[in-house]
């Protein structure tokens, strides 16, 4: 089992500035599963009850001369702990500008090793992050799990295709800080999030105790999926009695899930989308929020990387 | 048909404001514990809210109907519901962001008793609230404030001030001793339980700290720390910012009147330089009140 690659000046900014600093508030632990074209951060694929989140990343998008091989059809996975990650690459990086002439005279090294560390008489693994300086060269040692097994491999490897279906209709959250900032505050009155999601570009939030009631609906968001015209006669509903007519004439669908949850997954937006969809998986199974990504400088989706976060629902729901 | 005649009538109460922060800090004010019920009592002259505690405590939050943009009062009489205070707080809190100014409006009552609140000043995103009201307790205690002689008893400080004051009062413990001399004219606050601290105010020596002092003859009352510190343990950051005053007075049995001043201008009217004084128009102050009893010597 072997893996031994270089991260690139934008994988390091990526990483640095963006993704780690995102899922470090997803939880503390991840999973780092290695293939020979992709390295993708998971959040709780295996044991079921947080936010699911995936980040994938081509090898190129990170990476250059990237080598990974083990019996496993060249696959590595291991559980690490993102904030020793994020200290990991910071303070190279720090180091990188700090004593090199310039970054690219300097080359971030990162592999999987086996050490003995101080006191311990087994060797434990450690992905290990190599800067080599003009005169000296500063490695450090991020503690990882054993890897996982063939078994476990494989179990990964299925909850990551089955996180990958796209619900039937996604609306597009302009201002997410707005949105954020919302159920910070809402976090104070309840537990529970009701998220209805319609076919009209309608995202409709609401927290409901017995003692108070506490929504906010966003209205003529961009559709993409199944989409429909808005009956001319909701105009003058209350956002309550126009979700419920959406969800019984089957146009939206409505999910219940934790606040906390739902926040954390808005903390995504630390990675710097371009774009923020919600949408509520085929039979309410899941709320889905994909992020998208454009080339630098284009409306083009950037491919080589993808966001997306799953969150478990409370309840089954109306639908 | 005669349900449909009472949903025609119009609400009591219909009003809009446009400074929800405004109002969040001045009813944080009055918020000194986690659980508090808090009256409401409607008027043609505004809104008051009212809290307690065990007899000992009372606080009042007037929000008069000039700080509204729009006040529509259709009632008979003062209606009045009981509400918890945390959950209005923090609920209003949900329709404030930051950096924006926000318009609202309040309802009261919904079709079911409820204290209704929704965003109204965007059509494509909106923010919309329901909190179940209860019929009020009666209010144990009257808190009749009269005052102690043919002279007020009286002295204003920078709050902030006070609220350090009170805030180091900590320490000494359970029970303060607040006393008034008119030769010279000074005010403390002594604290005695685990080691005692003094704090003076002198009024000719502190000008720019003690705004004002009107007492003719010497008088100490005791209050208990808990309470003293109620009046000023969530006074707003815009209370300091503003460098406004507060105005202690001590009435017949030496009820304490705390009173603090909030300001619910809206932020991109208060410059500095609106007023020379830098004071707002007085219409857009909320009035905070705290009455406490004193502690009776044994």
């Amino acid at each position: 089992m072997k893996f031994k690659a270089f991260l690139t000046e934008h994988g390091v900014n990526l990483l640095e500035r963006r993704f780690l600093p995102a899922l470090d508030k997803m939880g503390k632990i991840c999973h780092l599963f290695l293939t020979r074209d992709h390295a993708i951060f998971l959040h709780n694929l295996l044991n079921g009850d947080g936010v699911q989140c995936i980040a994938q990343f081509r090898k190129e998008a990170l990476f250059d001369d990237y080598r990974i091989s083990s019996q496993n059809e060249d696959r590595i996975a291991f559980a690490i702990d993102v904030s020793l990650l994020l200290r990991a690459v910071r303070s190279s990086v720090s180091i990188c500008t700090e004593f090199g002439n310039g970054p690219s005279a300097n080359r971030l090294q990162i592999k999987l090793v086996k050490k003995l560390p101080l006191n311990c008489t087994q060797p434990m693994p450690f992905l290990t992050f190599e800067t080599k300086g003009y005169k000296s060269a500063v490695i450090q040692d991020v503690p990882i799990s054993k890897p996982l097994s063939r078994a476990q491999v494989l179990e990964l490897q299925t909850a990551l295709e089955l996180a990958q279906d796209i619900p039937q209709t996604l609306v597009q959250v302009p201002e997410l800080n707005q949105l954020q900032n919302f159920v910070e505050r809402m976090k104070q009155v309840g537990d529970m999030l009701n998220v209805s999601i319609s076919k009209y570009g309608d995202l409709h939030v609401q927290i409901s105790t017995t003692l108070i009631t506490l929504g906010a609906e966003f209205r003529k968001l961009l559709v993409i999926g199944e989409q429909a015209e808005a009956p001319s006669d909701d105009r003058n509903q209350s956002a309550q009695t126009r979700s419920e007519r959406a969800i019984s004439r089957g146009d939206a669908q409505r999910v219940q899930v934790s606040v906390k949850h739902f926040s954390r997954s808005l903390h995504c937006h630390l990675a710097k989308p371009d774009c923020t969809f919600y949408g509520i998986a085929p039979q309410g199974s899941c709320l889905t929020v994909i992020f998208q990504f454009f080339i630098p400088g284009t409306h083009q989706t950037d491919k080589s990387i993808s966001l997306h976060c799953r969150l478990p629902v409370l309840d089954p729901g109306s639908s | 048909m005669s349900s449909s005649a009472v949903e025609a009538e119009a609400p009591d109460l219909v009003c809009q404001l446009d400074n929800v922060q405004g109002m969040v800090d001045a009813l944080s004010a009055v918020r000194w514990k986690r659980h508090q019920d808090a009256v409401v009592e409607l008027s043609e002259h505004g809104v008051v809210l009212i809290v307690e505690d065990t007899g000992c405590l009372q606080a009042k939050v007037y929000l008069q109907r000039e700080l509204f943009v729009r006040y529509e009062y259709h009632a008979e009489g003062r209606p009045r519901f009981g509400v918890s205070l945390g959950l209005f707080v923090d609920c209003l809190n949900s329709f404030s962001a930051p950096g924006r100014s926000s318009m609202i409006e309040i309802q009261y009552p919904g079709p079911d008793m409820q204290l209704l609140i929704k965003s109204v000043d965007s059509l494509d995103a909106c923010i919309y609230a329901e909190i179940r009201t209860r019929i009020p307790d009666t209010i144990s205690w009257d808190y009749n404030f009269e005052p102690a002689g043919s002279t007020p008893l009286t002295f204003t400080v920078k709050s902030a001030a006070l609220k350090e004051a009170i805030d180091d009062l900590e320490w000494p413990g359970s029970s303060i001793q607040i006393n008034l001399q008119p030769d010279p004219p000074c005010i403390t606050f002594k604290g005695e339980g685990h080691g005692d601290l003094q704090i003076d105010f002198t009024y000719y020596v502190n000008t720019d700290l003690v705004i004002a002092f009107h007492c003719d003859c010497q008088v100490s009352y005791r209050y208990k720390y808990k309470f003293l510190r109620a009046t000023t343990s969530n006074l707003p950051s815009s209370v300091i910012k503003d460098n406004r005053g507060s105005k202690l007075t001590i009435g017949r049995g030496g009820m304490l009147k705390v009173q603090h001043l909030v300001s619910v201008a809206r932020s991109a009217t208060s410059h500095p330089h609106i007023d020379s004084a830098g004071h707002q128009q007085p219409s857009r102050i909320a009035y905070i009140e705290f009455f406490v009893k004193s502690e009776v010597d044994e």
